[in-house]
């Protein structure tokens, strides 16, 4: 029998080079922003950008969705609906937001740019997505600290497309404060907001959380790199629709190498599961060899039990 | 000239005990949680029967009771909430606080009537989410943290809702619903009440490419922290007033019976000295003095007029604030022999200088010269915990009415 199911494999890309580099490596979709409006953007694309790269991944067959995922205070407002209006003069494939203010805008300003609705950490359940597909989401993005038989049961429960990240680093703190900046000022060090920066827990030397400043604040990314290379068969058997590849503070060779390999793994396993079976640890020892050395990998919450 | 209604003053109350001094000490209205989708999952949370008793207790003062229902729910938290909303309505609460839509949607489908305020933990920070929530039908939202006077002035401008938002006590240095950091370091989810509160904790900061083993906390000698200094609006309360808010919102349901009294007592009394006479209204630093009586951390006025800075943080050793024990509960008063029977609740004894205090910002100090126990046998200090004491005492005293005593 055919299979109709195909994943839409996305990557986040940081410049033009970068979004044309995955794409050839592999990814359906690339992922964008500009601080302003979004959390946590690889890189400032500026809306001429944004016209270059839809264009180019048009050209291509590829999509392209846009973060306006920034949590939007009234100030956020004023430029907002001129964006929107951009983005979806572009053609864009879809934007990517967690705040509801968006649900009003789009509405008001009669737009058609596809919703995918990504609260970062509450995006937690069906009834919740289900909520929100009634007020006119067309994709949800799932919280990172589920676990996959929770993603496995929102996919049975929801008849929209769902996406979750795969590999990477995933945010676990954003504050509005500027925190980086504040200690500087306390210790009286000159800050530099090009330093990239990391913490670790007290005594527990082989903790690595990146910690970096934009616009919309302070954000604090995980421990470990989430890899789920090994675990494609039980994602793909549930037809989860965008598995994402968040290439946020990896270098653009990295993110290439890591993006041709679950290109190659996904249209592995579609093609022949048993084919996937053998290779998957070839491919985790390949994503290893090129890990940096201060992140550990690990599958997230996606196998953990959590109590409250 | 202000032509405004008086806004409600909101107070936590962990516990049945809790709730009686917050409405009694002023509180318009309280905050409980219940066995059930709240995110206190330690704050003494009330059964059914104790939310009745709550809920008659506060009807006696004209006073609303709302229940916390603000975890972010996962598909396994959703079984009972139909049953739970239900409940609560026939307890007779007031409104529910909640954040995920989920536990929105089964409130509505269970109880209709019953009202629902979105919580903080939703971190709304502009008008049109605001907006987006009127349209719903929802009367008030909770504002995130974040949100400026001057934001907050804007969204009451556009949007016709009630805004309930926070004056007093401590904070999610996050956005509110917005950090899993306890998911990470400790495996216990912060957004169904596990937080281990792990902005708190010391961390290393290092640069990337500078030597790996020294971090720049380690050179500076002081740690990396995200710790955030307590909210408190006692300086500027006219200002939230004046923007439109509507419920003024104090933190801590885990906190003591003495916070909440102390607390509440003095915002009461802003309020009531505000809109007595706005034009002339002046503050009294006796209030400034009462609110660090109960203080825990240094206070801050958070978002509410700058960016914080890292004067608005906790830096290095807990700060040591002047801390009071609630050292006993007047029971009842004698007026004959002004002798004021008193339920133990921290040791004390004679030739301890104390304080009493009660509703009305009502205030005296005094030193204990004469103490006896139950039986009315003299005794010098008051030693069990719970023990029922009588001492003689230089004003008039009530039922509720508090004595305080330095540590
Ligand atoms: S760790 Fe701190 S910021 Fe995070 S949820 Fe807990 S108290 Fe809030």
């Amino acid at each position: 029998m055919m299979c109709l199911y195909k994943p839409e494999l996305q990557a986040t890309a940081k410049d033009l080079d970068e979004v044309k580099a995955l794409t050839k490596a592999g990814a359906d979709a690339i992922v964008l922003g500009n601080q302003q409006f979004g959390n946590r953007v690889c890189g400032d694309f500026t809306l001429d950008q944004v016209k270059s790269a839809t264009d180019w991944l048009h050209l291509e067959g590829k999509r392209i969705y846009i973060m306006v995922n920034a949590i939007f205070h009234n100030d956020h407002l004023k430029q907002l609906p001129d964006y929107l209006k951009t983005l979806e003069t572009f053609g864009v494939d879809g934007i990517i937001a967690g705040d509801q203010a968006i649900f009003q805008l789009l509405d008001e300003l009669n737009l058609t740019l596809p919703l995918t609705w990504n609260p970062a950490t509450l995006s937690t359940n069906y009834q919740t997505l289900n909520f929100w597909h009634q007020r006119g989401l067309k994709r949800a993005t799932l919280s990172n600290e589920l676990s996959l038989d929770a993603v496995i049961e929102i996919k049975q429960k929801v008849a929209f497309p769902i996406e979750i990240q795969v590999h990477g680093m995933t945010c676990i703190f954003q504050s509005k404060r500027k925190l980086i900046r504040n200690y500087y000022n306390h210790i009286k060090e000159d800050y530099n907001p090009e330093q990239m920066r990391f913490i670790k827990e007290d005594k527990k030397d082989d903790t690595h959380y990146p910690i970096f400043e934009d616009g919309n604040g302070t954000h604090i990314m995980s421990n470990e790199d989430l890899v789920m290379i090994e675990y494609l068969d039980q994602i793909l058997e549930a037809e989860i629709d965008g598995l994402l590849i968040n290439g946020i503070l990896k270098t653009k060779s990295y993110n290439e190498k890591i993006v041709s390999i679950y290109r190659e793994a996904i249209d592995t396993y579609l093609n022949n599961p048993r084919h996937y079976q053998i290779k998957k640890s070839g491919w985790r020892q390949a994503i290893e060899d090129i890990q940096p050395e201060q992140r550990a990998m690990n599958t997230g919450f996606y196998f953990k039990e959590q109590i409250y | 000239m202000t032509t405004r209604q008086k806004p409600e003053l909101l107070a936590p109350a962990g516990n049945l005990e809790k709730l009686k001094f917050a409405i009694h000490y002023g509180a318009d209205a309280v905050y409980i949680g219940g066995r059930q989708f709240g995110l206190r999952s330690k704050a003494g949370n009330f059964t059914f029967d104790e939310m009745r008793e709550g809920v008659a207790f506060a009807n006696k003062y004209g006073a609303k009771v709302y229940v916390a229902t603000n975890i972010i729910a996962h598909n396994e938290n959703l079984e009972g909430a139909h049953e739970y909303f239900k409940n609560l309505y026939e307890v007779g609460v007031s409104a529910v606080i909640a954040a995920d839509p989920a536990l929105i949607q089964s409130c509505r489908e269970a109880a209709p009537d019953l009202e629902i305020h979105i919580s903080t933990q939703a971190s709304i920070a502009n008008w049109r989410t605001a907006q987006f929530w009127k349209n719903e039908g929802i009367p008030r939202v909770v504002l995130a943290r974040e949100v400026s006077v001057e934001e907050i002035r804007e969204m009451k401008e556009k949007v016709d809702i009630e805004i309930e938002a926070f004056i007093h006590g401590a904070m999610c240095i996050s956005y509110s619903g917005r950090c899993v950091l306890s998911n990470h370091m400790t495996s216990r989810d912060a957004n169904r009440g596990g937080c281990a509160q792990s902005c708190r904790w010391k961390y290393d900061l290092f640069e990337d490419g500078n030597d790996d083993d020294i971090s720049l906390s380690e050179q500076a000698d002081e740690k990396y922290t995200m710790s955030a200094q307590d909210l408190s609006m006692v300086e500027h309360l006219p200002d939230l007033i004046e923007a439109g808010v509507d419920s003024l919102k104090i933190e801590g349901r885990m906190k003591s019976i003495h916070y909440v009294a102390t607390v509440v007592n003095v915002y009461r009394k802003i309020i009531d000295t505000y809109f007595e006479d706005p034009d002339h209204y002046q503050i009294d630093p006796a209030w400034i003095d009462e609110i660090w009586k109960a203080a825990q951390r240094s206070l801050s006025t958070a978002f509410y007029y700058n960016e914080p800075t890292d004067k608005d943080q906790l830096f290095g050793k807990p700060d040591r604030i002047p801390k009071y024990d609630f050292a006993g509960l007047v029971l009842d008063y004698d007026q004959q022999t002004q002798i004021a029977t008193i339920q133990q609740r921290n040791s004390f004894g004679v030739g301890d200088e104390v304080e009493f205090f009660g509703p009305h910002f009502y205030h005296f100090k005094q030193t204990i010269t004469e103490l006896w126990d139950e039986q009315g046998e003299s005794i010098d200090r008051a030693k069990h915990a719970m023990m029922t004491t009588k001492i003689k005492v230089d004003q008039p005293l009530k039922y509720y009415d508090m004595m305080r005593k330095q540590k």
